[in-house]
């Protein structure tokens, strides 16, 4: 392996702003780190040249643990996004910086700026400054810079962030023939999913600190496991549905009769929306009827926006134009041939087929708040932890008010205080798959606690919480705790336990996470953990909820200050994520 | 139009009114007092000039005048640049407060920093007789206190030339050089310095010229012995004193022309560095902007 992080955290003034990053990089492989401005990828990049100090972790190059070496020692290239080439210096000073302070010979310097300058397609212009290149030409400099004592890697910060889109094309060009060439291991910083396309060989998408997925990129377009992901690779429609026997269903109204319908989120991407005239002649699945509301022609494709009939799917996120009675909007994009076949105009009926769709393999699908009056439900519909992950996870927060036969689909919210044990209890044993205790003025978690009941219930316990850290910039920690009379042997066997759950969840859900394996009782662990942090909160599994001993959970769901507890129901959970 | 030739394309308007206020201002203030002085001089014959010019007393003067502003400017260049270097780059408690002494010595009246200074190093004085015990040292009333009084006079000339330098060089050159195996040392001598030195020059320029007209704050501390501690502005003074105007006016234009090659050749070597380290693009672009069509992008 050529670049090795593990469990990488840096946090600036508390909050983590890289966490628990941990990632394999091969040799000659070209990773592109995507993510939005603030998702902690520069500083991931910045900590693998050992720019910025790391505050926990390990970060090894080709087999050499880097982590606390200076960066002048790592032995890496780093192209910076503002070229950052020594103005008073010529090109070809600039080139041979790196190996005049190695004290290199003169003869071996100009030979090595020679293969430089042409490598990088500059010959002849060694005795120009860089004020007289223009911006393309600089950071081309400024790479062959950064290659000149052939350093073992080659870092690159938004590289192409201060250039115009034709000469970002052609360098982009450049620099994929030039690193495929050195066979050089390559990590590129961007926002620009384009150019993480036309470049990667492995996307990691870094959102809020964490890496949320890596993958190939066709596999993270089609099969992406986070809505993060799948909105911020190319467009999505994200849908709830319920899986039934005969696949994925879309529908507003609820099934009559049964068990608790099974909720899942699915993405319909633009391009596998088929409009036809009407249902018969849909060759792909009927999804529902639709009328067109927005058609912009765009070129080679066409997009459109359709608004689906009431008792259509449903969005995930209920979006601005969402209103009460009325169908969501569906992104839809054709290309020409399509059109041709097709023409539609605004306020024309169509019926809507989808050629493919991607059910996430996410667990938490969508948030209900259940109380028993309105104002009760709304308090804690609008509460700050249940708002922010609401919005975060772009998901659905409906309310649910009263009694019902069963607990509603996805993750029921209730109030934590007065009687919540005894509603909790009445969800869990109703068809609840997890449920979600809020204290109506908790803040989001940063740290998290996860302990399982029993080993059944851990694989959908992580799922869970791998699900929940994603969107919540918080360092998890599984905890394991032992009777203190345990047999040596016993105690062995739970750390091994430990580990395994350590490992599935970060080969899983590429969550990454500390375990830890304690002496005690388990409610007074949990409390004592739990009570350490102001913001904490507890992911907690079991895969029988009869089997739950209500008493020590009472008093950490109606005691003061009450923390955020999530229950995870693996009995009814799923067998295994699919696609 | 007159004024085309030389006039530089600005989008603002008001060319002729900004230089004519120039001119006006800089022919009322400058030129005219200081040809007064060139004036006042030729009514000395050669002999006349040259004896008050060459006196034994005169040259002393020059040599203490120019090489204690010339020492003191270059503590100050160095000392500055710390000072500037350490309000820059660290934040540490009481930085404002730090930041707003350095402009005292511009505001202080000189006669007042002048007398502080005599106090405190004075033979009986609390620095003063702690020097005079330890090293054996005497500052109040020798070079040394001239030099001591020019050094606190020419400071904030350096730092605030410093200064905005520091702030607008790259932290990201700074972070490539390390990365391509830079040490510390050769970070600050190959890349900060060659960033910063323009600026220094600049302060340290400021600061001698400063430090050779300084009067007020030196007198207090030198002690006046004639042929020891005696600086030219205060001959000038004795000379006005005596009604000796024209031998006043003598040496008042040896120091102005004194004064005026040093600063010229500081300028010589400043815009010769410029020119070699940002000139060439400069006058390379001009001239691609001249061959090029306007429409297109220059350097692209």
């Amino acid at each position: 392996m050529s670049i090795v992080l593990d469990q990488v955290t840096k946090r600036y003034q508390g909050a983590p702003v890289v966490n628990d990053v941990s990632l394999n990089v091969r040799q000659g492989e070209f990773l592109v780190l995507l993510g939005p401005s603030g998702s902690g990828k520069s500083t991931l990049l910045r900590a693998i040249a050992g720019l910025t100090e790391i505050d926990h972790g390990r970060v090894a190059l080709h087999g050499r643990d880097v982590t606390h070496v200076n960066s002048r020692e790592r032995h890496v290239g780093f192209v910076f996004q503002h070229y950052a080439l020594f103005r008073h210096m010529s090109i070809g000073e600039n080139i041979e910086f790196a190996l005049r302070v190695r004290k290199v010979k003169s003869a071996e310097r100009r030979a090595r700026r020679k293969e430089l300058l042409k490598l990088v397609a500059l010959e002849g212009m060694d005795d120009r400054l860089p004020a007289q290149l223009s911006g393309g030409q600089q950071q081309r400099v400024a790479v062959a810079r950064a290659l000149a004592h052939r350093p073992e890697v080659l870092l690159m910060d938004e590289p192409f962030g201060a250039l115009d889109a034709k000469i970002r094309e052609e360098l982009r060009r450049t620099i994929r023939q030039i690193q495929r060439e050195l066979d050089m291991t390559t990590i590129l910083v961007t926002h620009d999913q384009e150019e993480a396309f036309a470049l990667a060989d492995r996307i990691g998408v870094m959102h809020q600190g964490r890496l949320l997925e890596c993958g190939k990129p066709d596999d993270l377009y089609t099969r992406p496991a986070t809505r993060f992901v799948s909105t911020f690779l190319g467009a999505a429609n994200l849908l709830l549905g319920y899986r039934t026997p005969r696949g994925v269903r879309f529908s507003s109204t609820p099934m009559a009769g049964g068990d608790v319908p099974r909720e899942v989120v699915a993405i319909l991407r633009p391009e596998e929306v088929e409009l036809c005239a009407d249902e018969l002649a849909v060759k792909s699945n009927f999804v529902s009827h639709g009328q067109v509301e927005e058609v912009l022609f765009g070129g080679a494709v066409e997009r459109l926006r359709v608004r689906m009939a009431s008792d259509g799917p449903v969005p995930v996120a209920p979006g601005r134009d969402g209103s009460a009675g009325q169908g969501s909007l569906l992104e839809v994009s054709r290309t020409l041939p399509e059109q041709r076949d097709f023409p539609v105009a605004v306020g024309q009926r169509v019926a809507v087929g989808a050629r493919t769709i991607h059910v996430l393999p996410t667990p938490i699908s969508s948030f209900t708040a259940v109380a028993a009056n309105e104002a009760a439900a709304r308090e804690l519909r609008d509460s700050p932890l249940l708002l922010t992950l609401g919005a975060r996870m772009q998901t659905r927060v409906a309310t649910r008010i009263g009694r019902f036969e069963r607990a509603p689909p996805g993750m029921p919210a209730i109030a934590t205080g007065p009687d919540c044990a005894a509603a909790a209890e009445w969800h869990l044993t109703h068809g609840a798959v997890q449920l979600l205790c809020v204290p109506p003025t908790a803040p989001l978690p940063n740290h998290v606690v996860i302990h399982t009941l029993d080993a059944e219930s851990r694989r959908a316990t992580l799922a869970v919480a791998a699900s929940l850290l994603r969107h919540v910039a918080a360092e998890a920690i599984y905890l394991g705790i032992q009777p203190e009379t345990s047999a040596e042997s016993a105690r062995g066997a739970h750390m091994r336990n430990l580990l395994d759950a350590r490992s599935a969840a970060l080969a899983d859900h590429g969550l990454d996470m500390r375990t830890e394996l304690r002496p005690g009782a388990v409610a007074e662990e949990l409390q004592k953990e739990l009570a350490a942090y102001e913001r904490s909160m507890l992911v907690l599994g079991t895969s029988n909820p009869e089997t739950i001993q209500w008493d020590w959970l009472k008093s950490l769901l109606e005691g003061t200050p009450g923390r955020p507890v999530l229950i995870v129901n693996s009995a009814r959970a799923e067998p295994a994520a699919d696609s | 139009m007159a004024a085309s030739w030389f006039r530089q394309p600005s989008i603002l308007p008001g060319f002729g009114l900004t230089l004519g206020f120039t001119t006006f201002f800089l022919s009322a203030l400058v030129l005219l007092p200081l040809a007064a002085l060139v004036f006042k001089t030729t009514s000395l014959t050669w002999s006349e000039f040259l004896d008050v010019v060459l006196d034994e007393r005169a040259l002393a003067s020059y040599r203490l005048s120019f090489g204690a502003a010339f020492i003191a400017a270059t503590v100050n260049a160095f000392f500055g640049f710390i000072v500037a270097w350490s309000l820059v780059r660290y934040e540490f408690p009481g930085r404002r407060l730090v930041d707003a002494l350095i402009d005292l010595p511009f505001a202080l009246p000189t006669a007042v920093s002048g007398i502080a200074l005599a106090t405190v190093f004075s033979p009986t004085g609390w620095l003063g007789v702690r020097l005079q015990e330890l090293f054996g040292i005497q500052v109040a009333y020798t070079w040394l206190g001239v030099v001591v009084a020019l050094i606190l006079i020419g400071l904030p000339f350096v730092v605030r030339s410093v200064q905005p330098a520091l702030v607008e060089a790259q932290r990201d050159l700074e972070e490539a050089a390390e990365t391509l195996g830079a040490s510390p040392f050769t970070v600050f001598r190959r890349i900060i310095l060659p960033a910063v030195l323009p600026a220094l020059v600049t302060g340290f320029t400021m600061a001698f010229a400063r430090g050779v007209g300084e009067y007020g704050s030196v007198v207090f501390i030198s002690g006046n012995l004639p042929l020891k501690t005696e600086i030219t502005p205060l001959l000038i003074v004795i000379k006005l004193e005596q009604f000796d105007y024209n031998g006043a006016a003598a040496l008042g234009f040896m120091m102005l022309l004194v004064s005026f090659l040093m600063l010229f050749a500081i300028n010589l070597v400043q815009s010769w560095s410029r020119r070699r380290h940002a000139g060439p693009a400069d006058s390379a672009r001009r001239v691609e902007r001249r061959a090029r069509p306007r429409n297109q992008k220059v350097g692209a």
